[in-house]
């Protein structure tokens, strides 16, 4: 099968043939239709957070079932299902207590002496995160899917893959934001926009998005946000501040710097909760003003949504087929495999939303 | 001769240990693999040297800065 290979980090990737196993007993065999390029590719590609190489990125995807394995009873040929990256055991101590997200069981890779599930001319190329979605077939474990409607269209269904659950999944999981209450969300890429959105479904009275560039801020607008702050001023803590009187009930940082994280605290009124969603660069340390802690303000992290993703991303699928989740605005564009460097680097300078990688 | 630590960045457990005691390495070389968070992480050497002690085992779980192995130069 073609695949999209990382081999040095920072360089671009190359389009290669390479030899993807067979299902296992609890293994499944799924035909890409469309995959996201999500911001989290890049941290990977740019070696902030490192990884095994060569690998094939991609981890935001929606398809057809192709093949299962023996044991595999939940989904048949011809299934669509979306992938998510939160593979769960289901049965350690955070599956059953319904915290799938966390779940951190090595059983659902292969272990080191089995095959490979992907390779070339025998050696390995190392699965990213269970799933690597820039290839034309994925081989990943029963846990790592979902079954979704057949009329969702599957380039949308993609983004429910990761960006959607993961920003979505902040607001109703990780903070539990309750109806009234005053938002802001730092960042206004894929996963930002998806907070606003699903600060706007939970019913927040007033959603503050907070970028640096105009356009994202337009978007952040259209799909829910109720004011905007452009913040290369620099001055957006003291804006907001003033602008909700004392601060916001709930925060999200969906950039992943120190500063952004911060500063997600430093808005927040008494009794407020910041969830950091970025992926903040190994190694970097986040520092609060300990005096804040007084006011009971508390900090947060956030992994793909806190999500329970076998019952939360058919219901984004409800959500966005009766209109409440605005997909369609988040696809800038649509594009070949082959093109995928190009649109990590558009995702790098910051100024578009997402490109999505269509299969023939 | 310089006695170097390799330390884990992150908290995860011990996937895959890919060289042993004795093996020579070049700086950048992956002495073994974590897993934290479904992510696979390289451990890579910092510098050449030969490899004199590794002090985990596959599936032990590892906290961030713990000492992995070290490495004399
Ligand atoms: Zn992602
Ligand atoms: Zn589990």
């Amino acid at each position: 099968m073609k695949a999209a290979v990382l081999r040095e980090a920072n360089k671009p990737m190359e389009i290669e043939e390479v030899q993807i196993s067979k299902p296992g007993p609890r293994e499944v065999m799924v035909r890409p239709i469309a995959a996201g390029v999500c911001h989290s590719d890049l941290h990977f590609m740019d070696g902030s957070y490192p990884y095994m190489l060569p690998t094939i990125l991609g981890h935001e995807s929606a398809g057809i079932v192709e093949e299962v394995g023996k044991d595999v009873t939940y989904v048949k040929k011809g299934d669509s299902v979306i992938t998510c990256l939160s593979a769960f055991c289901g049965h350690c101590n955070h599956c059953l207590t319904g915290h799938l997200s966390r779940c951190n069981s090595p059983e659902v890779s292969r272990k080191p002496e089995e095959e490979a599930r992907i390779s070339k001319a025998g050696s390995q190329i190392h699965q990213f995160l269970n799933l690597s979605s820039f290839a034309e077939l994925m081989l990943i474990h029963e846990h790592a899917l979902v079954k979704v409607r057949e009329d969702m269209p599957m380039d949308r269904a993609a983004l429910i893959g990761c960006s959607t659950t993961t920003g979505v999944g902040a607001v109703f999981h990780t903070a539990k934001v309750e109806p009234g209450s005053t938002v802001a969300v730092l960042g206004c890429g894929g996963v930002g926009l998806a907070a606003i959105n699903g600060a706007a479904i939970a019913g927040a009275g007033r959603i503050i998005a907070v970028d640096m560039v105009d356009s994202k801020l337009d978007l952040a607008k259209a799909v829910g946000a109720t004011d905007v702050v452009n913040a290369s001023s620099g001055e957006a803590v003291g804006q907001i501040i003033e602008m909700t009187q004392g601060g916001c009930d709930y925060t999200f940082e969906a950039i992943g710097l120190k500063a952004t994280a911060e500063q997600a605290f430093q808005m927040l009124a008494p009794g407020g909760t910041a969830t950091i969603i970025g992926m903040i660069p190994v190694g970097t340390m986040v520092e609060l003003h300990g005096v804040d802690f007084l006011s009971e303000k508390k900090i947060q992290g956030s992994n793909m949504g806190s999500n329970r993703f076998r019952v939360d991303m058919p219901r984004f699928v409800d959500f966005y087929l009766n209109g409440k989740l605005h997909l369609d605005q988040m696809i800038s564009k649509h594009i070949k495999l082959e093109q995928v460097n190009d649109a990590l680097e558009a995702l790098k300078s910051g100024q578009e939303a997402r490109h999505i990688i269509m299969f023939d | 001769m310089s006695r170097i630590e390799v330390e884990s960045e992150i908290t995860g457990n011990v996937w895959k240990i890919e060289l042993k005691v004795g093996d020579k390495v070049e700086a950048e070389d992956v002495i073994m693999i974590l897993e934290s968070m479904k992510m696979e992480i390289p451990v890579e050497a910092p510098s050449a040297g030969t490899i004199v002690e590794i002090l985990v085992k596959e599936e032990d779980s590892v906290e961030e800065d713990q000492i992995l192995a070290i490495i004399e130069s």
